[in-house]
């Protein structure tokens, strides 16, 4: 088969009609795509580890997390429900997180116990400084929340649940 | 020359005859005739190179009304005399597209009073309330407009399936008219952050969460569209910007192509044509049938019954004509005075609604205190519900993906040429299944659902929120 002008031609523009739609697709996506999240991202102090008891979870506003001591380990959670994205408060009554959205529940290791949600909680890389003792929480990565067959801090729900009975 | 006053003969002057007769619509006759102020007027070169026509009703002066003017032009001359029944249409498409022109002229309207900034929006909606004139009753308006504004483009696609008007040839117009639903959605959906209050954040914040659940680009996409990980100034921002002007221009181009197709492919209703079986049988029957009814007064044949004999013919003369039913009106006046009654009815709709009902401001958005419960925008709520029982890979994008895919292709996948019911119970049952299963969820999600997404009773607690 030659390849006259004509086809040359044809093929050309089609070809440099699907490279330029190519790069303006590239260009928008690059420019729209979010290189910083607009809540993480930064490395937060958290003090040492006895401001933590064990049992409780704590929420640090600074970073939009809860350090949850289980008695055994420390963690630091992310607040957002992996179900749909609502923030789930820890609820001192049960000693569970509980979602308010759609009622995923959550133990305090954030191991998922009932509700639509996939998994547990996300946590965020924990360090422990062994010179100033102190804590710090690495928000720009997050470690994907244990699946939901995690059962290493199983507890009985404390008491009553923080979601009203309607 | 004709006189003015009295109407030319249709087919005067364009049927080619070399002496055409010249009427009030030729070039240099009177356009307007008196001596008043507002005949001088009309005979003015200014006002005639506005209109070009002298408002004759005749069907010549309402055809050419119609050709010389960009807005009738829309119209096609004449429509099928069906087409002005109520139930033809319901009239829902042009009641959508009603809508949406209040939602375009409202939504400009607080643009004047809006800024899409996560310091000031709250306010600025707080301001509309109490410090700009009419400022409460226009967003009020808008916000009924958009709630209404889906619900009646839902009408319309199941109107549009149970009339069968989908199938050949206007199965793409259908595949648009699918585009104009999700755009509509989405055109929603974006509105519904702006007033960044404690229910839209959240709406917003389990909405774009749905995306997540998308396989492999989930997370990229959701972080795409809002501009983070978590609602914030990027988000408010693009929302703005695809609601104010990217989506708006593309429905307007959507729908000028929505319209377009209609006028092309014709009317979906049934023609009365030679051949055409009708509730009286073929016309051929209707022309040479005997009249069933006889004047009581009319004489008694041999055999005693009434007949009224008109003449006497050889049977073998009998002849029908074969010739279509002309069963066409001018649009102008009489499908365009229906829609304007429409439209009308339309606007006092919207403007009762909102001077009777106010639309919600919550709280200033708070991002660490989800409000219970916290539901996506009520058209979103049926898929809210079905997350609530099922893997979010098949609830959050098998079944919608599927329902979209199901919508765009249904013309091609349903290739029964026939439109009445009674041949199509396969496809309206599966279809109508469908449908029931989708307001049911939808209904569920909305009234049914409280705090924890417990199942609550709409006349005991009430957690609805428009």
């Amino acid at each position: 088969m030659t390849t006259t002008r004509r086809r040359f031609l044809r093929s050309g523009w089609k070809l440099g009609g699907t490279i330029l739609t190519a790069a303006a697709g590239w260009t928008t996506y690059e420019s729209l795509r979010p290189l910083v999240g607009s809540a993480t991202g930064a490395t937060v102090e958290l003090g040492t580890p006895s401001n933590y008891a064990p049992g409780t979870a704590t929420y640090v506003s600074a970073a939009r997390l809860f350090v949850a001591n289980t008695g055994s380990f420390l963690y630091a959670m992310s607040q957002k429900c992996p179900h749909l994205g609502c923030r789930v408060p820890f609820c001192e009554s049960s000693g569970q997180f509980e979602c308010p959205c759609h009622g995923s529940k959550y133990n305090i290791g954030g191991e998922w116990i009932e509700g639509p949600a996939p998994r547990g909680l996300d946590r965020f890389a924990l360090t422990l400084d062994s010179k100033t003792g102190t804590l710090s929480a690495d928000t720009s990565t997050v470690i994907v929340g244990p699946p939901r067959g995690a059962k290493q801090f199983v507890t009985p729900a404390k008491g009553p649940s923080c979601i009203p009975k309607a | 020359m004709a006189d003015v006053q009295t109407p030319p003969a249709p087919g005067d002057g364009s049927d080619g005859s070399e002496t055409p007769t010249r009427d009030a619509l030729e070039p240099g006759e009177a356009f307007a005739p008196g001596t008043g102020l507002a005949a001088r007027i009309e005979r003015s070169n200014a006002w005639r190179s506005l209109f070009r026509h002298p408002n004759i009703d005749t069907p010549r002066g309402r055809a050419l009304q119609s050709f010389s003017n960009f807005f009738l032009h829309l119209y096609p001359v004449k429509i099928p005399a069906r087409v002005l029944r109520m139930r033809y249409s319901f009239r829902l498409g042009f009641i959508v597209t009603v809508l949406f022109f209040i939602l375009v002229l409202t939504g400009v309207y607080l643009m004047f009073f809006y800024t899409p900034a996560v310091g000031s929006a709250y306010g600025d909606m707080q301001h509309l309330r109490t410090g700009v004139g009419f400022g409460q009753l226009v967003r009020n308006v808008h916000r009924w407009s958009a709630h209404l504004m889906v619900l009646a483009v839902f009408l319309h696609m199941m109107r549009t399936f149970f009339a069968g008007a989908y199938k050949k040839p206007r199965e793409f117009n259908w595949v648009i008219g699918v585009v104009l639903l999700l755009l509509t959605l989405l055109l929603s959906f974006t509105g519904y952050l702006l007033p960044w209050d404690q229910l839209s954040y959240w709406a917003v914040t389990v909405g774009t969460n749905l995306v997540q659940y998308v396989p492999f680009l989930g997370h990229s996409l959701t972080k795409l569209l809002i501009g983070g990980d978590t609602l914030g100034q990027a988000t408010l921002l693009r929302f703005y910007a695809l609601h104010v002007a990217v989506l708006p221009l593309l429905v307007v181009l959507t729908i000028c192509i929505h319209i377009w197709r209609v006028r092309k492919d014709g009317f979906a209703v049934p023609r009365l044509s030679v051949g055409e079986t009708t509730s009286a049988g073929t016309f051929e029957e209707e022309a040479t049938a005997v009249p069933s009814r006889v004047p009581s007064n009319a004489p008694k044949d041999l055999y005693g019954a009434r007949t009224r004999v008109l003449g006497v013919v050889d049977r073998e003369s009998i002849t029908a004509e074969e010739r279509a039913v002309d069963d066409t009106v001018f649009t102008w006046p009489h499908l365009l005075v229906r829609h304007a009654v429409v439209a009308l009815g339309v606007c006092a709709t919207v403007l009762v609604l909102g001077v009777a009902f106010v639309a919600p401001l919550r709280g200033l958005a708070n991002p660490n205190l989800t409000p219970e419960p916290a539901k996506a925008p009520w058209y979103f709520a049926g898929l809210q519900e079905l997350l609530s029982h099922f893997d979010p890979l098949v609830a959050g994008l098998l079944v919608p993906a599927g329902a979209v895919l199901v919508l765009v292709l249904l013309p091609y996948i349903d290739r029964n040429p026939s439109t009445l019911a009674r041949n199509r119970k396969v496809a309206i049952v599966v279809f109508s299944s469908l449908m029931l299963i989708a307001v049911v969820l939808t209904v569920i999600g909305t009234f049914f659902r409280g705090p924890g997404w417990r199942f609550v009773v709409p006349w005991t607690h009430w957690y609805v929120e428009l």
